[in-house]
C-alpha cells in the first residue's frame, strides 16, 4: 500500500463534492409516466381545439382530420368568428363584466377579509360559514330570483346586473382567500412598523400591502376568469346584451363548427394565461375548507 | 433621561385580568427583567409600555412624559418582538433602517446608523439580502440590530431569545448584556426564563397571575423572596419547602417537621413568628444552603439519600423528609450513592419561615 | 386593594369592515333567495276578487281561484284604471252633440253600440254619426245619453234613432262583466256573484262564457310545484342528473387522488404538472363541452383517428337523437376533463397538511407506498374528501352548458337544463324556480348525507 493512497477521507475545499442522488427506481419513474399520461389526456384534447381554430374553414368542415398541427395554419375561422354578428360586442360585454366582477368583488372582500383575519369579533365564526354556504350555493337557484329582482327595478339584461351577480359568485372565495392571504402575514409586523413609527395606515401600506399584494391579485384574477366562464347567470340575466358565453350557449344549435371552435377557443385562453399565475394560490382558496 | 414609570396600570381581556394594578418605576438606563410564566401577563405588560394595546386603567410615563394614549410610534421606544417580526419583504438594510425613515432621518445618517447596529450585532456581510435564507440566529441579529439604531432611550424585548437554541441563546445573552451596556438604554425585559433574568437584570420584577410579587435586585429576590411563589421561580433547583408545626421549646423556637425532629429557629426571628406557636408553619430553604456530611453532627437530621443527579459543578440528591422531598445539592467529592444514610443540617439564618395559609414569606414586610 | 376601573371597549373596525360584503350579498343573494323561494310557491296572480259593483273601489263579495269557468251575466262599460294594455276589452263612448226631438241642442255620452259613424277625419278620428235604431221588442226607442262616459251616470238627455249627431269627444272605456261560476265549478261557492273588470277575465264565443285568466291576489300554492312534477322533462331531467353523478364521481374522485399523489410525489417538474393539471379549473363548462363537441362530432377526431387505424370504414354518428348512450358517455369524459382538477386540489391541500414525519414513521415500520396510501394517506384525508364530495355533488346538479353543447338539451336534459327552459324558452318563472328550489333542496340533502355518512364511519371505527 502506498503512501499516496492514504489521502484523508475528509475532502478539502478545492474538490466540492456532488450531492448524492437516491438511484431513479421503478416507482418514481412509473409516477412520472402516469404524470405525463394524465397531462396528456388535459392537453390533448385542447390541442384538437386550438388547430381547429387556427385553421381554414375548409378544413374544419372537412373530414378525415389530421393530426398534424394547425395544418394548414390560418387565420380565416377565426377572422370568420370575430367578424360574426354579435361577437365583438360579446366579447366586450364579457371584458366589462369580467372587470366590474373583478373591481367590484375585491373591493368588497378586501376589508372583510382583513376583518376576518385580523380581529376576533362576536359573529366571526358565522360570518365565516355564511361565507361558506354562500360559495357552495347553486348558481341556477340564484340566478332565477336575482332575474326577477333584476325586472323588478328595471336592471334586467343589463351588464352591470350580470356583474353584480358575478360579484356574488366570487365574492365568498375572494373573501376567504383574502383572509388567508392577510392571516399569513403576522400581525407582529404591523405591531413593529407602528414601534418604529409608522402610522397604522402606513404601516399597513409599507409592510402589509407588499406582503399581500400577489395574494390578493390572485383572487382578482380567480374573479375575472369566473365571470368569464360564467354561461348560466349571464343567459338567464341577459337578452340582448349578452357575454361571450350567453352569446355561444344561444346560438350553438344554429353555428357551424367553426364559429363554436373558435368561440371555445376565446372562452379559454383567459383560463390558460391566468392559472399559471394563480396556481399557487389554488390552495389558500381550497384548502382551507377542510379546516 | 428617560425613567419609565408604571402607575396603576391594569388590562383586561374580557372578564379576566391580564394585568392587575401593575406599580413599577424603572429608572433611567436600568436593564429590569420582567419574569414569570407563561401567561402571566409580563408580556401584555410590555406591550402596555410600548402602546401595542392600551391600558385600560393606570398610567404609563416616559421621560415624565404621559404616554399613556400615544400609538407606539410617538413613545420614542424601540422593541425586540419574540418572533422579531423581520419584515420579509425587505433587505436587511430596509430592515434596520424602516424606523429611521419613517422618521424622515436623512439618507446619509440613515446609512450611518444602520452601518453601525450591523457593525454592533456583526451582520454587516447580511446587509444587502432578504430574510427569507436566513437563520433564526441571523434573524434574531438583525431584530436587535433594527431595535438598536434607533438609538430610542427606551428598549423594549419581548423573550428575544427564546426561540434560540441552547448553545446560541447562552452566546447572546453575553452579547446582549455587553451591547445593553453600551447602548444605555432603559430597557425592559421580559423572559421566563430565570437564568437569564438572574444573569442580565439590573432588577428583576417577578411576576404572577397579573400581579406583580416583587421587585428587586437578583441577588436579593432569589435568596429573599417574598413568597413561596418567588422562591420556587427562581433557583434552578428551586427552594425547597418543608411543612411542620412551630413548637416553644426551652431553648427557643423549633419547627417540628417529619418523624418530630425539631430545627431551631436563630435569635432573630421575625416577631410575627411569636403568635403562631403550635399553629403549621412551612421553612423555606434553598439546595445550596443545606450542609450534607456522611458522619453524625450536632443538629443534624438522619435522612436517607434515594436519588442521586451528578451534574458535573454539584451533586443533587433527592432527600425526602417526611412528606417532603427536599433537593440538595452537595460539592461532587462527596461521594455517596442511593440508599446511604447522611446528616442534613439546615443553617437557621439560612431558613425562610413561611405561613402555609397564604405563602407569604414571613418578615420582608410582604404583608 | 381596590380593582382599578376598567374600560371595556368593544371594537367597532371588523363589524365596518365587513359590512360592505355583508350589505351586498344581503342585498344581491339573501333578499333574491327569499323571493325566489317564495316565487316557487306563492302564485301573484291566484285568485280574483269578485266586487259588488262595477269599479275598482267597490266592496269584494269573494275571490275566485284563477281558471274558474265562468258565465257571464252583464256587462258594463266603466272608465279605465291603470294604464291601457292588450288584454282589457274595451268599448269607445262618444261626446255627441245634436238636436232632441225638441230641437233642442243637448250633449251627453253615448257608447259606441248606440252610435253609428258616418264621418271620419283623414287620421280616423270620428266626427259624425246617426244615433243607432234599437231592434229589440218593448225597449225604449229612444237612446239615452248620459252626463259622463258612463251607464250609471246621470241621464243628460234622450235622442230618437237616426238623429244625426256631432262626435265632439271620445272615450275609451274598459268593459266590467257580471259573473258568476258555472254550474260544473263545484270547488267554488256557486252562489258568488260580482263585477270584475275585463283585464282579468277571459271571455269565449258569443260573450256568455269565460274564465279567469288571472287574480289580483296572492296565494300559497303547489300548482307550480305539481307542474314541475308533472312536466314531462322532469323524469328524464333529475335521472340524468343523478345517473351523470354516479357515473362521474366514483371514477373522478380516485382520478383526483391519483393525480394529487403524483402532485404530492414532489417529482422534479412538479410546478409544471400543477399547472397543467389545474387549467381544467379556470375553464367554463360551456367551453369543454365545444371541447368534447369537437372531438364527438361526425367529422371529429374520434371518428378521423378510428378510421385511421382501420376500425370503422365510415365515421359514426355519436351525437345525435339515436345514440343517447354516446352523449352521456361524452358528457361522463367531458365533466371528467373539467372537474377532476378542483377535487384534485382539495385532495393536494389535505395531503400538504400530513405531516411528512407521520408517513415517514410509517415507512420506517415497513409500510409500502401503498399500504401508506391505503392505511395512513386516506384515512387523514377523509374530512378533506367529504368537502370535496360535498362540493362536486353540489356542482353536478348544476350541469349545463357541457349538456347543450354535446346533446342540444333534449334527448339528453338535466335539472339545471330544464330551469333554463322553464324560465327561458317557457317564461314560466315559477315553475324555474320550483325546479331551482328542487336542486337547492337535493343539494342540501346530498351535503347532509355526506356529512352523516363520513361521521358513522367514524363512529364506527372508533368503537
Amino acid at each position: 500500500m502506498s503512501i499516496d493512497s492514504e489521502k484523508p477521507a475528509v475532502m478539502d475545499d478545492e474538490t466540492p463534492i456532488q450531492e448524492r442522488r437516491a438511484p431513479m427506481s421503478w416507482g418514481r419513474i412509473g409516477t412520472y409516466v402516469g404524470a405525463i399520461f394524465v397531462s396528456l389526456w388535459i392537453l390533448v384534447p385542447m390541442y384538437f381545439l386550438f388547430s381547429m381554430a387556427f385553421t381554414t374553414q375548409e378544413t374544419v368542415r372537412s373530414y378525415p382530420k389530421s393530426v398534424l398541427p394547425f395544418v394548414p395554419f390560418s387565420t380565416s375561422t377565426m377572422r370568420f368568428f370575430l367578424g360574426s354578428e354579435g361577437v365583438a360586442e360579446g366579447l366586450a360585454n364579457s371584458l366589462i363584466v369580467a372587470v366590474l366582477a373583478l373591481v367590484l368583488s375585491t373591493l368588497l372582500a378586501a376589508p372583510a377579509g382583513y376583518a376576518v383575519a385580523r380581529y376576533l369579533f362576536t359573529g366571526r365564526d358565522v360570518f365565516r360559514l355564511a361565507i361558506l354556504a354562500v360559495r357552495a350555493f347553486p348558481i341556477v337557484v340564484l340566478s332565477i330570483p336575482l332575474a326577477v329582482l333584476f325586472i323588478r327595478v328595471d336592471m334586467f339584461d343589463s351588464l352591470i346586473s350580470v356583474a353584480l351577480m358575478h360579484t356574488v359568485l366570487a365574492l365568498p372565495t375572494s373573501i376567504l382567500v383574502i383572509a388567508s392571504v392577510f392571516a399569513s402575514v403576522p400581525y407582529e409586523l404591523e405591531e413593529a412598523g407602528q414601534v418604529f413609527g409608522a402610522s397604522p395606515l402606513q404601516s399597513f401600506r409599507h409592510i402589509v400591502l407588499p406582503l399581500v399584494l400577489p395574494g390578493i391579485a390572485a383572487s382578482s384574477v380567480f374573479a375575472f376568469v369566473l365571470s368569464w366562464n360564467e354561461v348560466f347567470a349571464a343567459s338567464v340575466l341577459t337578452l340582448e346584451n349578452r357575454t361571450l358565453p350567453a352569446l355561444l350557449l344561444n346560438s350553438l344549435s344554429e353555428s357551424s363548427d367553426a364559429y363554436q371552435f373558435a368561440g371555445g377557443f376565446f372562452l379559454m385562453v383567459p383560463s390558460l394565461i391566468f392559472m399559471f399565475f394563480i396556481r399557487k394560490y389554488l390552495f389558500n382558496m381550497w384548502g382551507q375548507v377542510s379546516k | 433621561m428617560a425613567e419609565i414609570r408604571i402607575e396603576g396600570v391594569s388590562k383586561v381581556f374580557g372578564d379576566t385580568y391580564a394585568v392587575r394594578n401593575a406599580n413599577l418605576t424603572i429608572h433611567d438606563q436600568e436593564f429590569l427583567v420582567l419574569l414569570g410564566p407563561s401567561g402571566c401577563g409580563k408580556t401584555t405588560l410590555l406591550r402596555a409600555v410600548a402602546g401595542l394595546g392600551m391600558a385600560d386603567a393606570g398610567q404609563v410615563l416616559i421621560g415624565g412624559r404621559d404616554v399613556t394614549y400615544l400609538p407606539p410610534g410617538e413613545r420614542k421606544i424601540s422593541m425586540v418582538f419574540q418572533s422579531y417580526a423581520i419584515f420579509p419583504h425587505m433587505t436587511v438594510r430596509d430592515n434596520i433602517g424602516f424606523g429611521l425613515r419613517m422618521s424622515k432621518t436623512s439618507k446619509t445618517e440613515i446609512k450611518r446608523r444602520v452601518d453601525e447596529a450591523a457593525e454592533l450585532l456583526h451582520i454587516e456581510d447580511l446587509l444587502e439580502r432578504r430574510p427569507a435564507d436566513m437563520s433564526g440566529g441571523q434573524r434574531q441579529r438583525v431584530a436587535v440590530a433594527r431595535a438598536l439604531a434607533m438609538q430610542a432611550e427606551v428598549l423594549l424585548m419581548d423573550e428575544p431569545l427564546s426561540n434560540l437554541d441552547a448553545l446560541l441563546r447562552l452566546e447572546m445573552r453575553a452579547e446582549l448584556k455587553r451591547l445593553l451596556r453600551e447602548v444605555k438604554a432603559t430597557t425592559i425585559y421580559v423572559t421566563h426564563d430565570q437564568i437569564e433574568a438572574l444573569s442580565m437584570g439590573d432588577r428583576i420584577a417577578v411576576m404572577r397571575d397579573g400581579v406583580i410579587q416583587q421587585c428587586d435586585e437578583p441577588a436579593t429576590v432569589y435568596s429573599e423572596p417574598v413568597n413561596q411563589f418567588v422562591g420556587s421561580f427562581i433557583g434552578n433547583p428551586p427552594m425547597n419547602f418543608i411543612d411542620g408545626v412551630l413548637r416553644r421549646v426551652d431553648t427557643g423556637l423549633v419547627a417540628e417537621v417529619g418523624d418530630g425532629f425539631q430545627i431551631p429557629a436563630t435569635s432573630e426571628v421575625p416577631d410575627e413568628l411569636m403568635p403562631r406557636v403550635d399553629a403549621p408553619i412551612r421553612l423555606g430553604i434553598r439546595a445550596e444552603s443545606m450542609v450534607t456530611s456522611a458522619e453524625p453532627a450536632e443538629g443534624a437530621i438522619e435522612v436517607v439519600i434515594s436519588v442521586v443527579e451528578p451534574l458535573g459543578a454539584q451533586n443533587l440528591l433527592t432527600i425526602d423528609l417526611g412528606d417532603n422531598r427536599l433537593k440538595v445539592s452537595t460539592h461532587p467529592s462527596f461521594d455517596v450513592r442511593p440508599g446511604q444514610t447522611v446528616w442534613l443540617q439546615l443553617p437557621a439564618e439560612q431558613i425562610r419561615w413561611i405561613d402555609p395559609a397564604d405563602e407569604l414569606v414571613l418578615g420582608t414586610g410582604a404583608r | 386593594m381596590v380593582a382599578p376601573t376598567v374600560k371595556r371597549r368593544r371594537p367597532l373596525t371588523p363589524y365596518l369592515l365587513i359590512a360592505p360584503a355583508l350589505l351586498f350579498l344581503a342585498a344581491f343573494f339573501g333578499y333574491p333567495m327569499v323571493q325566489g323561494l317564495i316565487l316557487a310557491v306563492y302564485d301573484d296572480e291566484a285568485v280574483l276578487p269578485l266586487l259588488e259593483d262595477p269599479g275598482i273601489e267597490a266592496e269584494s263579495l269573494g275571490t275566485l281561484p284563477q281558471g274558474t269557468g265562468l258565465t257571464v251575466l252583464d256587462q258594463r262599460a266603466n272608465l279605465i284604471d291603470g294604464e291601457l294594455t292588450s288584454d282589457l276589452l274595451t268599448e269607445e263612448w262618444f261626446k255627441v252633440s245634436a238636436l232632441d226631438s225638441n230641437d233642442q241642442t243637448v250633449e251627453g255620452w253615448a257608447p259606441e253600440t248606440r252610435i253609428r259613424i258616418r264621418e271620419e277625419a283623414d287620421d280616423g278620428t270620428p266626427l259624425a254619426g246617426t244615433v243607432r235604431t234599437k231592434l229589440a221588442a218593448g225597449a225604449d226607442p229612444q237612446t239615452t245619453l248620459f252626463q259622463e262616459a258612463s251607464e250609471s251616470a246621470d241621464t243628460a238627455a234622450k235622442l230618437d234613432a237616426r238623429t244625426r249627431v256631432r262626435i265632439v269627444d271620445t272615450a275609451t272605456l274598459e268593459l266590467w262583466f257580471l259573473v258568476t261560476p258555472q254550474d260544473d265549478e263545484t270547488e267554488v261557492d256557486q252562489s258568488l256573484e260580482g263585477w270584475a273588470p275585463s283585464r282579468f277575465i277571459q271571455i269565449f264565443g258569443e260573450g256568455e262564457l269565460g274564465r279567469v285568466d288571472r287574480g289580483t291576489e296572492g296565494q300559497f300554492t303547489s300548482r307550480f310545484i305539481e307542474k314541475m312534477a308533472e312536466d314531462r322533462f322532469f323524469g328524464p331531467a333529475w335521472r340524468t342528473t343523478l345517473l351523470l353523478m354516479v357515473l362521474i364521481l366514483p371514477v373522478q374522485f380516485v382520478l383526483a387522488t391519483l393525480m394529487a399523489l403524483v402532485i404530492h410525489a414532489r417529482l422534479k417538474a412538479t410546478s409544471i404538472f400543477l399547472y397543467i393539471y389545474s387549467i381544467p379549473m379556470g375553464m367554463s363548462d360551456l367551453a369543454v363541452g365545444i371541447l368534447f363537441f369537437s372531438l364527438f362530432t361526425g367529422n371529429g377526431f374520434i371518428n378521423s383517428f378510428l378510421e385511421g387505424i382501420g376500425l370503422i370504414d365510415e365515421p359514426r354518428s355519436f351525437l345525435s337523437i339515436d345514440t343517447r348512450n354516446w352523449i352521456i358517455a361524452a358528457i361522463v369524459l367531458a365533466e371528467l376533463w373539467r372537474a377532476t382538477s378542483i377535487v384534485m386540489v382539495i385532495i393536494v391541500s389535505g395531503l400538504q397538511s400530513i405531516p411528512d414525519e407521520t408517513l415517514e414513521a410509517a415507512e420506517l415500520f415497513g409500510a409500502s407506498y401503498w399500504q401508506r396510501v391505503r392505511y395512513i394517506m386516506l384515512p387523514l384525508l377523509r374530512p378533506s374528501i367529504q368537502v370535496a364530495l360535498i362540493l362536486r355533488t353540489i356542482l353536478a346538479f348544476q350541469v349545463f352548458a357541457v349538456v347543450i353543447a354535446l346533446g342540444g338539451g333534449e334527448v339528453v336534459t338535466v335539472l339545471a337544463n330544464e330551469t333554463y327552459r322553464q324560465y327561458f324558452a317557457l317564461r314560466n318563472t315559477n315553475v324555474a324556480s320550483a325546479y331551482a328550489v328542487f336542486i337547492l333542496l337535493l343539494s342540501i340533502a346530498s351535503a347532509f348525507f355526506y356529512l352523516r355518512a363520513v361521521r358513522t364511519q367514524d363512529e364506527l371505527s372508533s368503537t
